[in-house]
């Protein structure tokens, strides 16, 4: 791919300038964006949270800085072997992969965050360089792919061959997508009700392909969704619990959050949260639990936020705030176990086309 | 109404007999270690008094080794001081009350008092002799064995021998009862600080575990010795004044066979008897060679108008010179007789200046420190008296007046500092080198001040690092050249010591620290009567924060210079770790086969540490 090969080229040129430094017996150093609170914008064009303008300087000749300036050069070397090797790793396994050069990490908090830090320098999310989450969300429906990862090239596969659907990795991620009579993408926030979508064939009465995200998506999903949106041209929608967190979840794969302000490429600015609203708990009158102090301090916070200023994102937290109670996607069980895929669905999917 | 009380007195060795705990010989413990110090600090006082560089032998052994404490041990204290004359001896050791300290300077004790108090313990505690060996010449020794008459405050000689020697020097050694299990730390500490503050003395301890403690002289020079001088006029109370008054103006002689005689021969006259007006004329032409009493004698004479067989059956009265009568007594007519004195007579003023005293001008110049004539007419002014004021004439009240006013008058200049006897800066410093071989060490001595008439200089030093293994601070007190093992907590060092806040010095945590603290006094203010810790004077607290003030400065100093050699190091350490694998990794980042030329940034030391955010 185009996007690796400069990639490569860019820690090539990284380790040249620092090479050059150090025969020349200069200290090197380097600038990153600052990813400090106060360096986090919202970006209203992109819809989504960016870094600002400030820059750290990163320094060899500083002794306190010493430290995390070696970790930091030790793993765009290691993300120079990963890539160039076509081999996959983790936040855990990178953490354990130092010891082996002498380069200590504390924790892996520490190790961690030195990731984010190549992942700013080179403005590429970890997957570029080949470091993957542990967490593995699942996609099912009728989609094609054709696998690029070594040993698996030209290889294809339907994701709608296996009824516990496919983990999303980095193979799926990385692979070519070369086929599909799907028309909408329905994520899911979890896994149960991943399952009953499949045993009710909702990819098939709906032309869906689904993916389960498993709470807050992984970036890997975030990846996948926005490249069915954006190469296949489908449509996503999200349906999550009813209640603050759910909320969250779809805004984070609709505008990112600002963790990954760094980043580009994570967002899928025009996916639809169809539900479950505070306003369906009153509509459909589901079974509710009440909203803990936690539930509502979150929600006081996200009304704060610039992205919950408008629309149902900040209609729906209002309503949230007033009823005080919350309503799971399991509620619907209440009325028939194919009561969600019966009824609710159709309706939300109906309403998304006007959102 | 009657009473069956009797009153009787009793000597000085009976009142020390029965208030022995105010001198600290309350029990075993406590008594031996004060007759150690005791009878150490005498041997330094000797010495330092005779500019000989102080070469002190302790010893204590235990009579019985097998026997529990307390029990009884043989103190024995040996120098190569002065030593003692050999009539004194019994004196000096056999009799309380008797000393050589009296005067305005420093010193370690008071009145050599403490030495007999412990040879009268050790006589109460186990009825054994005291043994005095003494050597004032070097060649012969005289060795008294003594017991005191506690009653009769009398010494009671045992046995006396002479032996020659060649050194000159005293040795004291008691027999008494004491608790070395519990003293023990205690004494060692103090043979231990009291060799720290005295750097030019060899001190050496046995202890009775046969333990030897050596410390030897670190200099061969003595502090200059301090003088005795008039006491300063705020450090004054009425007593005092009361005894300079008696002192200084002259009693008049009583008229008896053996004074006429004595006015018969310095007229030259042993043998004549001349007629009264004769007597007058020769006075006349001798007068310039008469001594101060005949002077006075003769005085009288010229106004009783008597010859010497007259005279001889006289006894003076009374002098009054506010009413100008001179009253005596005649034996042959066995009456009163009063006579008027003329005020215009030579001899009149010659009386009444013997009588009155000299004014409290000329007694303030002549017996105080630091007042001259101007300051003394501003005294005169401020406290309400006539300049020409006698002070011969004074009554209680203007005793009381007198001795208010020297106490409360602002504009005394402060008190000559020539008595006192510090260290000085380069022993002090030697001395603390030696015990605690520091990193950082530095002393300051303070200028001369005073409280209340008494003044002072404050020493001190500080040290830190090095072979100091203690964690936290340690503070030595000393006054007077003397340590202060007891007491600590609420002593006046401390308390300056403790407000520091020690972290503006870059000092944190425990750190080997040391303070030598000395305050020298003709008087310390003490806090109790143990002697052990002083007493928070303004004046005195504020000398100790500004000698800690300037020292912390320094050490601060120094801390922080250590802080960037420190960091310096720690830097190179981390370049030495960290570069080269940087160095590495961009090898291979780059693409190159040969790893860049790190070696100059490694070796080379950094200048200034970068600042970025």
């Amino acid at each position: 791919m185009d996007k690796q090969s400069a990639l490569v080229d860019l820690l090539r040129k990284h380790g040249a300038q620092i090479y050059d430094d150090i025969d020349n017996g200069n200290f090197p150093k380097f600038t990153i964006p600052s990813r400090s609170v106060s360096n986090i914008v919202y970006d209203k064009k992109i819809r989504q949270y960016i870094l600002g303008a400030n820059m750290a300087v990163r320094s060899s000749r500083n002794t306190s800085q010493l430290r995390s300036f070696t970790q930091l050069m030790w793993l765009a070397f290691f993300a120079n072997r990963l890539t160039g090797q076509k081999k996959s790793s983790t936040l855990r396994d990178v953490y354990y992969s130092s010891q082996a050069f002498a380069v200590d990490f504390e924790d892996q908090s520490e190790s961690d965050n030195i990731i984010v830090d190549l992942e700013a320098v080179l403005a590429s999310p970890r997957e570029s360089f080949h470091v993957f989450p542990e967490e593995r969300s699942s996609v099912f429906g009728d989609l094609t792919i054709e696998y690029t990862v070594p040993g698996y090239e030209g290889k294809k596969t339907n994701l709608s061959d296996h009824p516990d659907g496919y983990a999303i990795g980095p193979s799926l991620t990385s692979s070519e997508f070369t086929e599909t009579s799907a028309e909408v993408v329905i994520a899911i926030e979890k896994g149960g009700l991943f399952t009953r979508f499949v045993e009710e064939q909702v990819d098939k009465k709906f032309k869906a392909i689904i993916v389960d995200t498993g709470g807050q998506a992984p970036r890997s999903t975030r990846t996948l969704l926005k490249r069915l949106h954006d190469e296949l041209s489908l449509p996503v929608v999200i349906l999550t619990d009813g209640d603050v967190y759910g909320e969250h979840i779809a805004m984070v794969i609709k505008s990112g959050s600002a963790n990954a302000a760094h980043l580009r490429g994570l967002t899928v600015p025009d996916a639809k949260w169809v539900g479950v609203w505070a306003t369906d708990i009153e509509k459909y009158k589901l079974p509710t639990i009440p909203m803990t102090e936690s539930d509502i301090k979150r929600c006081h916070d996200l009304l704060k936020d610039p992205r919950y200023q408008e629309g149902i994102w900040k209609k729906e937290l209002e309503v949230f705030l007033k009823i005080k109670r919350k309503a799971e996607l399991e509620a619907f069980s209440k009325y028939g176990l194919t009561n969600i895929t019966d009824k609710y669905l159709p309706q939300k999917l109906e309403l998304a086309k006007s959102l | 109404m009657s009473s069956k009380e009797t009153f009787t007195q009793i000597s000085p060795s009976e009142f020390f007999y029965r208030n022995r705990d105010l001198a600290g010989f309350s029990n075993p413990t406590r008594s031996l270690y004060t007759a150690v110090r005791e009878f150490v600090e005498n041997s330094l006082d000797a010495c330092d008094q005779k500019g000989i560089l102080a070469d002190v032998h302790m010893s204590i052994k235990a009579v019985d080794a097998e026997k529990q404490d307390p029990k009884q041990y043989i103190l024995t204290v040996r120098d190569n001081g002065p030593g003692i004359e050999s009539n004194h001896v019994p004196l000096a050791f056999g009799t309380v009350l008797y000393g050589s300290k009296f005067g305005l300077k420093q010193a370690r004790g008071m009145f050599g008092l403490g030495a007999t108090m412990a040879i009268l313990y050790g006589q109460i505690t186990t009825n054994k002799p005291v043994v005095v060996k003494s050597s004032t010449d070097g060649k012969i020794q005289d060795e008294y064995e003594m017991l005191l008459d506690i009653q009769k405050n009398k010494p009671v000689i045992l046995k006396h021998e002479t032996k020659e020697v060649s050194k000159s020097g005293l040795s004291v050694s008691i027999c008494l009862e004491g608790d070395y299990a519990k003293a023990g730390t205690k004494i060692r500490d103090y043979v231990y600080q009291t060799s720290l503050i005295t750097p030019y003395a060899t001190i050496t301890f046995d202890d009775p575990k046969g333990e030897k403690y050596r410390y030897t002289k670190v200099i061969r020079t003595m502090p200059p010795s301090p003088t005795i001088i008039r006491p300063h006029p705020h450090g004054i109370d009425v007593e005092t004044i009361r005894r300079m008054l008696l002192d200084t103006h002259y009693q008049i002689p009583a008229v008896d066979d053996n004074m006429i005689s004595k006015v018969r021969k310095e007229l030259g006259l042993a043998n004549k008897n001349l007629s009264h007006s004769e007597i007058m004329v020769k006075t006349q032409k001798k007068w310039k060679t008469l001594t101060r009493p005949v002077r006075i004698i003769m005085a009288l004479v010229s106004f009783l108008k008597m010859d010497f067989e007259k005279l001889s059956k006289t006894t003076i009265e009374e002098i009054d010179i506010a009413n100008k009568k001179l009253t005596y007594w005649d034996f042959g007519e066995s009456q009163s007789i009063s006579i008027d004195m003329d005020p215009e007579s030579f001899y009149y003023k010659q009386l009444a200046n013997t009588v009155q005293g000299e004014t409290i001008t000329s007694f303030l110049t002549k017996r105080f420190q630091r007042v001259g004539p101007t300051t003394a007419l501003k005294f005169a002014e401020y406290a309400k008296f006539k300049p020409e004021h006698r002070i011969g004439t004074m009554t209680n009240q203007e005793l009381v007046k007198l001795t208010d006013g020297l106490q409360t008058f602002d504009d005394f200049m402060a008190p000559d500092p020539s008595c006192l006897a510090p260290l000085g800066e380069s022993p002090l410093k030697k001395g603390m080198e030696r015990f605690f071989e520091p990193d950082f060490l530095e002393v300051v001595q303070r200028g001369a001040s005073a409280y209340s008439g008494f003044p002072f200089v404050i020493e001190m030093g500080i040290a830190y690092g090095g072979k100091i293994s203690s964690r936290g601070m340690k503070v030595y007190r000393f006054a007077n050249r003397i340590p202060l093992l007891y007491d600590e907590g609420s002593d006046v060092v401390l308390k300056v010591v403790n407000d520091t806040d020690w972290s503006r010095y870059k000092i944190k945590g425990d750190p080997p620290l040391v303070i030598v603290s000395h305050i020298c006094s003709t008087r310390v203010p003490y806090k109790t009567v143990g002697k052990e810790n002083v007493a928070d004077r303004p004046e005195i607290e504020r000398e100790l924060k500004l000698a800690l003030l300037s020292l912390s400065r320094k050490l601060s100093s120094f801390m922080s210079k250590r802080g960037q050699a420190d960091a310096a190091i720690k830097r190179k350490n981390l370049y030495s770790k960290y570069i080269p694998l940087i160095a590495q990794f961009c090898t291979e980042l780059a693409g190159k086969k040969n790893e860049p030329n790190y070696k100059q940034m490694i070796t080379e030391e950094p200048i200034v540490e970068e600042k970025t955010d």
